[in-house]
C-alpha cells in the first residue's frame, strides 16, 4: 500500500471539523516516522526535561531529543523492555497510550487527550502493528512556512501555515504538529497552533519552526510607523543601512550627541578609559570640524586600545593564571596586546593562535592549548569564538535549531586530532606539536571515522605531514567563509552598541536572523575587503553617525531596543569603573607584582580578581567561558553596598593628596566643581548642578551630638561626599 | 539557543527562564514585566514600614554544614556490633524515638529525636572535598575534583528563583551565609548577584559586628543619607535609562543598601543581644551556637536561604571535620567538638519548633560525605586539639561518599525516626538509597521550586535542569 500524506492531512483536517468521522474513515497506512514521531514531538515527550533527559531518559523510557533519532525512538517504544510499551492484542491498553493520556499515573500528566486526533493516530498505528515505515515511506525533505516574510502592525496577529515537502514530491500541511519558537518574545509571541502575536515594540523578529528535524523561519518586521522626517547626515555605509532600516520601520532616530558625550563614550569604548579633565577640556576647545574622526584615530593608536581589547579577548580566550612562577598568562596577554596594537590582521592573529606549536614561554598562543585541552573543547571554543556558531549541543545530539549534526561536530574535531602534547617542567604547561598522521575524528555515537571538514565545507584529505589546524585556518579565513567575518563584526558591533545585530552575538544560525541583515553583510564585506583590519572595523563603527546618536530617546523611539534609533547605555565594566573611580578620586589601586599605576584594564589575567573585591563584585570574568556573557553587567545589592560603605572606596575618596583633599584646599569652589565635572563626565556643570553642589559644600555640618563643626575642617569631607555622589550617578556608572 | 525563555511548545514544563531574563524582560520595557519597578515600589513600602513578619508561605531553609565530612558511624549511624577494626569507642544511646539509637556523643539530640529525621542512606560518588561538595550541593555528577564548580549550588539557584518570583517585602538580603558555605561552590552561571551575603566573624564575641549592616555611628549613617540625597539631585540622566528598566533595579539596590546600612531594624536582625540570654545559653555561648542562633534569628526576620558552616577552632586542630589520622585522632576530635555541636544543633531544632517556625523553616544538617567505616592508623602530623603530637600513630577515618547520614527537621516534614539503612559495617546503603539529586529535590520542594521542570540557561545558553534525576524524598515530604 502506498502512503499518501496529502490524503491523511485531508483526513486530519476533516476530523478537526467533525470528531464523529474518526471511525467512519478507512484507515490509511501509518508509519512511525511520519505519523507517530511528530505527535510525540508536538506533545513534548522528547524534551530535555522529560524523556529526552540526558542519561537514561525519564524513569527508564528514553527518547531522542526533539525526535532527531527516530530509529532509536522506535526501538525504545516498540522493542525495548520486551515490548511492554505496546499491547498489540488490545492497543488501547498500550502503556504508551495509557501514560500519555494519564490514565496510568504519569509524571508528565496528560499529554495527549483520549478524544484527540493525535490519540486516534497513535491507536491506529498500534492496531496496524506499529510499523516504522519502509523504503517506500517518503521522507520530509524541506519545510515551508507561509508566509515566509510579513510586515505586521503592533498588537497584530498572523496565522502561519507550515507545509512539509516529501521525497515523493507530495506535501502535507503540518501546521498543527510543527513546533514554534520566537527569537525575541518581547516583539512577537507564537502559540502552539502557529498563531503569531506582536507586542507594542517595533523591530524585526523571527519565528523558528521545526518539524521532523527540518527547520524554517518566519520573519516579520513590525514598524512603529512614525514619520521619519530627517536622519543625521550619513558618514558611511553603516549610517545608510541603519537609517534605511529606521525609515522602513518608521522609527525616527535621536539626534547626534554633543561633544562631551561623544568624547566619553568613544574613549571608554575604544580605550577603556574615561577622559581626564585635561583631555576633556582640550577636546571641547578644539574647533576643527573633523575632530571626532581625529579622536577616533588617536584612540586607535593609543596603548589604551590595545589594553582594552586585549582584556576583552583574554577573557574569552580563557587566559587564566595557572602557575605562580613564570606566568604564561602574561606572555599570552602581551602577545594579544602587541598584535592588536600593531593591528595584525585578524586572520593572521587567529592563524597564529590556532596553529600554535612549542612552549608558551617562547610562543605565547600555546597558552590557549594549555587551557583548552581536548579536541572537543577546542572545536567548540573555536566555533563559538571565531565562527559565532555554538556547536556544543551537537556533541551529543543533533543541534536542535540548526542543521549541524554529530558528524559535523566530529568533522570539525578532526582538525584537532593530530595535536601532540608533551609535558614541561612547569606544571600545567605542555609543549604542543603536530603529530604526524591522518586527521580523523570519531563520531562518539556511531563510532564512524569522520574526515575533517569545516561547517558546511567539503571533506578534506590532509596529508599526514600537514598540520590540519592550518587547513582549518585556511577554511576560516577564506573570503567565501560565511561565518568568520560576520562573527567578528557582529561581536564588535555589540561591543559598541550594547546589542549585536545577531543576539546573542555568538549564536549565528539560519533560525536566528540578524535585525538588520544588509548591515551585517555590508560590515562583513567591508571587513574582508580590508583584509581583516580590526582597527578599520572600529573606525567604521565609531565614526558613523549611528554610533554617535544621543542616548536620550525622542518622543516616539523609546520602545526601540534593537534598531539603534538611540544609543543604548551600558554600565561601565568592572575594570573601567575601577580605573574611572581611581582617576576621579586621584588614587590608584595596587596590583601584586605589577608596576605602580597599572590600570585595571591592563591586567594580564584573572588572578587579580581574588585580591580585588571591586573587580569581583562588578563582574570581571574569570576566563571560565568562551562566552562574553560570563561578564556580569547587572546591578546587585553587593555592588551598591560596596560603593556605599567599603573601606576600599572610602580610602579612595579620602586619599591623602587625592582630589577631594586638594580641592578642599583650593579657594574657588566654582572652579573645583567644574574640575570634578570635567574629570567625571567630560562636561561643564549645568547651572542647577553648580547651585546644588555649592549649596551642599556651604552647608553647615555638625557632629553626632549636634555640635556645629568648623567648616574649614569639614570641607574635605564635603568634597568626598560630592565625589561619591557623582560616582553614583547613572551618568557616571554608565557609558551613554 | 534562544536568548529568552523556552517556549511552552518546546517544553512541557512551564517556566525555565533564561538566567538573566530578569534583566532582559526589564530591558524590554514591558510595563507588565517591569520587575525592577515593582521591587522598587516594594522596597519603598518596606523601608517605610520596617521589617514585616514573613508570610507563612515564604518558606525558608537553613543548611548546617559539616565541612570535611562527618563520620556517620560515630554519630547518627552507629554499628556497635562490628569488629574492632571498624568500631569506634562510642557507646550507643536510646533516643526519644523507640528503636532509634545514636551515639553517646549526641545526648541532647537523642532527647529531641522526635523532632528530626535521620536519613542514613545518603550517598554520592565523589571522594574529594571539591567534587563531593559539588555533587551534593549542585548535583554535578562529575567525580573529579575541579577548582571551580560547573553547576550553580542550590542556594544561589533558590536565591535566583525567589528573586524572580518577587513579592518579598524585606530589606534583608534573601541569601545569607553565617560563616557561609562557599569554599567549593558558587552561583556560576546564575550570576554573582545571587551569591550569599556573607557574615563572617564570631557572633559569640562581644564586639561582633556585621560589616555593611546598621552603622553604629549615627554620623556615618546621616552622612550616607546626605550623599544619597545629593546623588539624587545630581542624577539628571534618568529618562535615558528609564527606557531600559535598569534604573529601577539600581535604585532598588541602592535603597536596599541604604536600609541595610542605616535602618536600626536591619541591624536588629543581626543583633544577638536582643535575644533572651537564656536562649543564647541554650544554643551554647560559643561560635557555633551563636552562628545557628543568628541563622534562626535571620530566618525569623524573613531571610529565606541560610547556610552556616561549622568550622574553625571548635573542630579541633585542622578547623574542619576532615578526620584523617594525619589530621586528628578522630575519636578525640569528635569528642572535642561533640559538645558544642550537639548543643547548637539540638537548640536550633528545638527552637524552630518552639517558635512555630517548624512549618516554614526546613533545617538540614550534613557534610559532603561520611567517613571510612574501617579505621586507619597513621602518624599524626602535629599536636593540637583532637590530635596527638607529630609522629604519634593515631586512628582516623578517610573520605566515604558511598554512605553517610544527614538529619532533617522542621519544614513540615515527617520527623521522628530513620530513613534508609547501611550494611552491617556502614559501608554501603542497603535500603532506600538517596543521592544528591534527591537531596536537592527535597530542598527545592520545600521552597516551592519544581525541580523536575525548572531549568536555567548555562553560559552556552543550554537549558540545564536544576535537578537531573532526583525527586523529593517521599518519606520526608510525607508523600509516596
Amino acid at each position: 500500500m502506498v502512503f499518501h500524506p496529502t490524503r491523511l492531512a485531508a483526513l486530519a483536517v476533516a476530523c478537526i471539523v467533525s470528531d464523529a468521522c474518526a471511525a467512519a474513515e478507512t484507515p490509511q497506512k501509518l508509519s512511525f516516522i511520519n505519523d507517530v514521531a511528530p505527535v510525540l514531538t508536538k506533545a513534548s515527550c522528547n524534551t530535555g526535561a522529560c524523556h529526552a533527559k540526558a542519561g537514561n531518559g525519564q524513569n527508564g523510557f528514553r527518547l531522542s531529543l526533539f525526535g532527531f533519532e527516530p530509529e532509536e525512538d522506535f526501538e525504545h517504544i516498540v522493542k525495548e523492555d520486551r515490548g511492554r510499551r505496546l499491547f498489540p492484542a488490545a492497543p488501547e491498553h498500550s502503556l504508551l497510550l495509557r501514560k500519555a493520556t494519564n490514565s496510568l499515573p504519569h509524571g508528565g500528566g496528560l499529554k495527549i487527550s483520549p478524544d484527540s486526533e493525535d490519540y486516534r493516530v497513535l491507536l491506529e498505528w498500534v492496531r496496524q502493528g506499529a510499523p516504522y515505515g519502509d523504503a517506500a515511506t517518503p521522507k520530509v525533505t524541506r519545510l515551508e512556512v507561509l508566509p515566509a516574510n510579513q510586515t505586521l502592525r503592533m498588537h497584530a496577529e498572523q496565522q502561519l501555515r507550515v507545509l512539509a515537502h516529501f521525497s515523493d514530491g507530495s506535501q502535507k500541511d503540518v501546521t498543527r504538529h510543527a513546533n514554534y519558537e520566537p527569537n525575541d518574545k518581547n516583539l512577537a509571541e507564537v502559540d502552539e497552533a502557529g498563531l503569531v502575536r506582536t507586542s507594542d515594540i517595533p523591530g524585526n523578529a523571527a519565528i523558528m519552526i521545526r518539524y521532523q528535524g527540518k527547520v524554517a523561519t518566519f520573519s516579520t518586521s513590525i514598524p512603529l510607523g512614525a514619520a521619519v522626517e530627517k536622519t543625521p547626515s550619513p558618514s558611511n555605509f553603516v549610517d545608510e543601512l541603519v537609517f534605511a532600516n529606521l525609515r522602513r520601520l518608521g522609527i525616527p532616530p535621536s539626534p547626534v550627541c554633543d561633544d562631551s558625550t561623544f568624547l566619553r563614550r568613544v574613549s571608554i569604548d575604544i580605550a577603556g578609559h574615561q577622559p581626564t579633565m585635561e583631555e576633556a577640556r582640550a577636546f571641547l576647545a578644539d574647533k576643527s570640524p573633523d575632530k571626532r574622526a581625529k579622536l577616533v584615530d588617536s584612540l586607535l593608536s593609543s596603548p589604551g586600545y590595545a589594553d582594552y581589547f586585549a582584556n576583552k579577548w583574554a577573557a574569552i580566550l580563557r587566559n587564566k593564571r595557572l602557575d605562580k612562577g613564570t606566568p604564561a598568562s602574561f606572555a599570552f596577554h602581551s602577545w594579544l596586546r602587541d598584535g592588536l596594537l600593531a593591528n595584525k590582521p585578524y586572520d593572521v592573529l587567529i592563524r597564529e593562535l590556532l596553529a600554535a606549536t612549542g612552549e608558551a614561554v617562547s610562543n605565547p598562543p600555546v597558552a590557549w592549548y594549555n587551557q583548552v585541552k581536548t579536541p572537543e573543547q577546542q572545536l567548540e571554543d573555536v566555533a563559538q569564538l571565531f565562527l559565532g556558531v555554538r556547536m556544543n549541543c551537537a556533541q551529543c545530539h543533533h543541534h536542535p535549531f540548526e542543521r549541524w549534526s554529530q558528524n559535523d561536530y566530529y568533522a570539525l574535531s578532526a582538525f584537532f586530532s593530530q595535536i601532540g602534547r608533551r609535558p614541561t617542567p612547569i606544571a600545567g604547561q605542555s609543549v604542543i606539536f603536530h603529530k604526524r598522521g591522518i586527521a580523523l575524528g570519531e563520531n562518539k555515537k556511531t563510532k564512524a571515522q569522520v574526515k575533517p571538514a569545516g561547517l558546511g565545507g567539503p571533506e578534506l584529505e590532509i596529508p599526514p605531514d600537514d598540520d590540519p589546524r592550518l587547513r582549518l585556518a585556511d577554511w576560516m579565513s577564506d573570503k567565501a567563509n560565511p561565518f568568520f567575518a560576520k562573527s567578528l563584526v557582529n561581536r564588535y558591533w555589540k561591543h559598541f552598541f550594547n546589542r549585536g545585530l545577531i543576539e546573542p552575538e555568538d549564536d549565528i544560525r539560519d533560525t536566528n536572523p540578524p535585525s538588520n541583515p544588509e548591515l551585517l553583510d555590508a560590515l562583513a564585506r567591508h571587513f574582508k575587503d580590508s583584509n581583516y583590519d580590526l582597527k578599520a572595523v572600529v573606525r567604521t563603527i565609531t565614526t558613523s553617525a549611528a554610533y554617535q546618536l544621543d542616548a536620550m530617546p525622542n518622543a516616539v523611539n523609546a520602545a526601540d531596543r534593537q534598531n539603534f534609533s538611540h544609543f543604548y547605555p551600558k554600565r561601565l565594566n568592572a575594570e573601567v569603573l575601577l580605573d574611572a573611580v581611581d582617576q576621579l578620586t586621584g588614587s590608584a589601586t595596587d596590583f601584586a607584582d605589577l608596576p605602580a599605576g597599572t590600570r585595571a584594564i591592563a591586567l594580564p589575567d584573572n588572578s587579580y580578581n581574588k585580591s580585588s573585591y571591586f573587580l569581583t563584585v562588578f563582574g570581571r570574568p574569570e576566563g571560565d567561558s568562551v562566552c562574553e556573557c560570563e561578564r556580569v553587567q547587572s546591578s546587585s545589592l553587593s555592588q551598591s553596598l560596596h560603593l556605599m560603605n567599603a573601606p576600599e572606596v572610602k580610602a579612595k575618596l579620602s586619599k591623602a593628596g587625592g582630589r577631594a583633599a586638594a580641592l578642599a584646599k583650593a579657594s574657588d569652589d566654582n572652579a573645583s566643581i567644574a574640575e570634578i565635572y570635567a574629570a567625571a563626565l567630560s562636561r561643564t556643570p549645568r547651572e542647577s548642578e553648580l547651585k546644588t553642589a555649592l549649596e551642599f559644600l556651604g552647608r553647615p555640618r555638625s557632629d553626632a551630638k549636634g555640635v556645629q563643626l568648623d567648616p574649614a575642617k569639614t570641607r574635605t569631607a564635603a568634597y568626598e561626599d560630592l565625589l561619591w555622589a557623582l560616582i553614583n550617578t547613572k551618568e557616571f556608572l554608565y557609558n551613554h | 539557543m534562544f536568548a529568552g525563555n523556552h517556549s511552552p511548545q518546546f517544553s512541557p514544563c512551564p517556566g525555565p527562564l533564561g538566567r538573566r531574563s530578569f534583566m532582559r524582560l526589564g530591558l524590554a520595557g514591558f510595563a507588565s514585566l517591569s520587575l525592577p519597578g515593582i521591587l522598587r515600589a516594594r522596597a519603598h513600602a518596606a523601608a517605610a514600614a520596617g521589617i514585616a513578619k514573613p508570610a507563612a508561605n515564604r518558606t525558608a531553609v537553613i543548611m548546617v554544614w559539616q565541612p570535611g565530612g562527618c563520620s556517620h558511624v560515630d554519630t547518627y549511624d552507629p554499628k556497635p556490633d562490628i569488629g574492632s577494626e571498624y568500631r569506634g569507642p562510642f557507646k550507643t544511646i536510646a533516643t526519644k524515638v523507640p528503636g532509634t539509637r545514636i551515639t553517646e556523643l549526641l545526648p541532647l539530640q537523642a532527647r529531641i529525636a522526635d523532632k528530626f529525621t535521620i536519613l542514613r542512606s545518603m550517598n554520592q560518588k565523589a571522594a574529594g572535598h571539591p567534587a563531593g561538595s559539588m555533587q551534593l550541593l549542585s548535583g554535578d555528577p562529575d567525580t573529579r575534583d575541579k577548582p571551580k564548580p560547573r553547576l550553580p549550588d542550590w542556594m544561589s539557584i533558590a536565591s535566583y528563583f525567589r528573586s524572580k518570583q518577587g513579592g518579598r517585602d524585606n530589606p534583608l538580603p534573601n541569601y545569607i551565609g553565617v560563616n557561609p558555605v562557599i569554599e567549593y561552590n558558587g552561583p556560576v552561571y546564575v550570576g554573582a548577584a545571587y551569591a550569599p551575603f556573607s557574615v563572617s566573624g564570631d557572633p559569640n564575641l562581644p564586639n561582633f559586628e556585621v560589616p555593611n549592616i546598621g552603622l553604629s555611628d549615627p554620623a556615618e549613617a546621616s552622612r550616607i543619607g546626605g550623599r544619597v540625597a545629593l546623588r539624587k539631585s545630581l542624577d539628571t540622566m534618568e529618562r535615558a535609562f528609564d527606557t531600559l528598566g535598569e534604573l529601577g533595579a539600581l535604585d532598588q539596590f541602592e535603597a536596599q543598601a541604604v536600609t541595610l546600612l542605616t535602618n536600626p531594624q536591619t541591624r536588629d536582625a543581626f543583633d544577638l543581644s536582643k535575644e533572651d540570654p537564656k536562649v543564647r545559653d541554650r544554643y551554647g555561648r560559643n561560635r557555633w551556637g551563636q552562628q545557628l542562633l543568628l541563622a534562626r534569628r535571620l530566618a525569623e526576620a524573613g531571610v529565606e536561604i541560610l547556610t552556616s558552616s561549622l568550622s574553625g577552632p571548635l573542630c579541633g586542630r585542622v578547623s574542619n571535620w576532615d578526620d584523617h589520622a594525619v589530621n586528628h585522632n578522630i575519636f578525640d576530635a569528635l569528642r572535642f567538638r561533640a559538645g558544642a555541636y550537639d548543643q547548637a544543633v539540638s537548640a536550633l531544632i528545638e527552637d524552630i519548633y518552639a517558635r512555630g517556625l517548624d512549618k516554614r523553616v526546613l533545617v538540614v544538617v550534613t557534610g559532603e560525605f561520611g567517613r571510612t567505616p574501617k579505621i586507619e592508623f597513621s602518624p599524626s602530623t602535629g599536636a593540637g586539639d583532637g590530635s596527638a603530637p607529630a609522629g604519634t600513630t593515631q586512628p582516623g577515618r578517610d573520605h566515604w561518599p558511598r554512605a553517610f547520614s544527614n538529619i532533617w527537621a522542621g519544614g513540615g516534614i515527617q520527623t521522628g525516626g530513620v530513613i534508609g539503612a547501611t550494611d552491617k559495617r556502614g559501608e554501603d546503603v542497603v535500603e532506600r538509597a538517596c543521592g544528591p539529586d534527591d537531596f536537592l529535590a527535597t530542598i527545592y520542594h520545600h521552597l516551592g521550586i519544581d525541580s523536575a521542570k525548572e531549568a536555567i540557561q548555562d553560559f552556552n545558553g543550554r537549558p540545564t535542569l536544576i535537578v537531573q534525576n532526583g525527586r523529593p524524598i517521599p518519606e520526608l515530604i510525607g508523600r509516596t
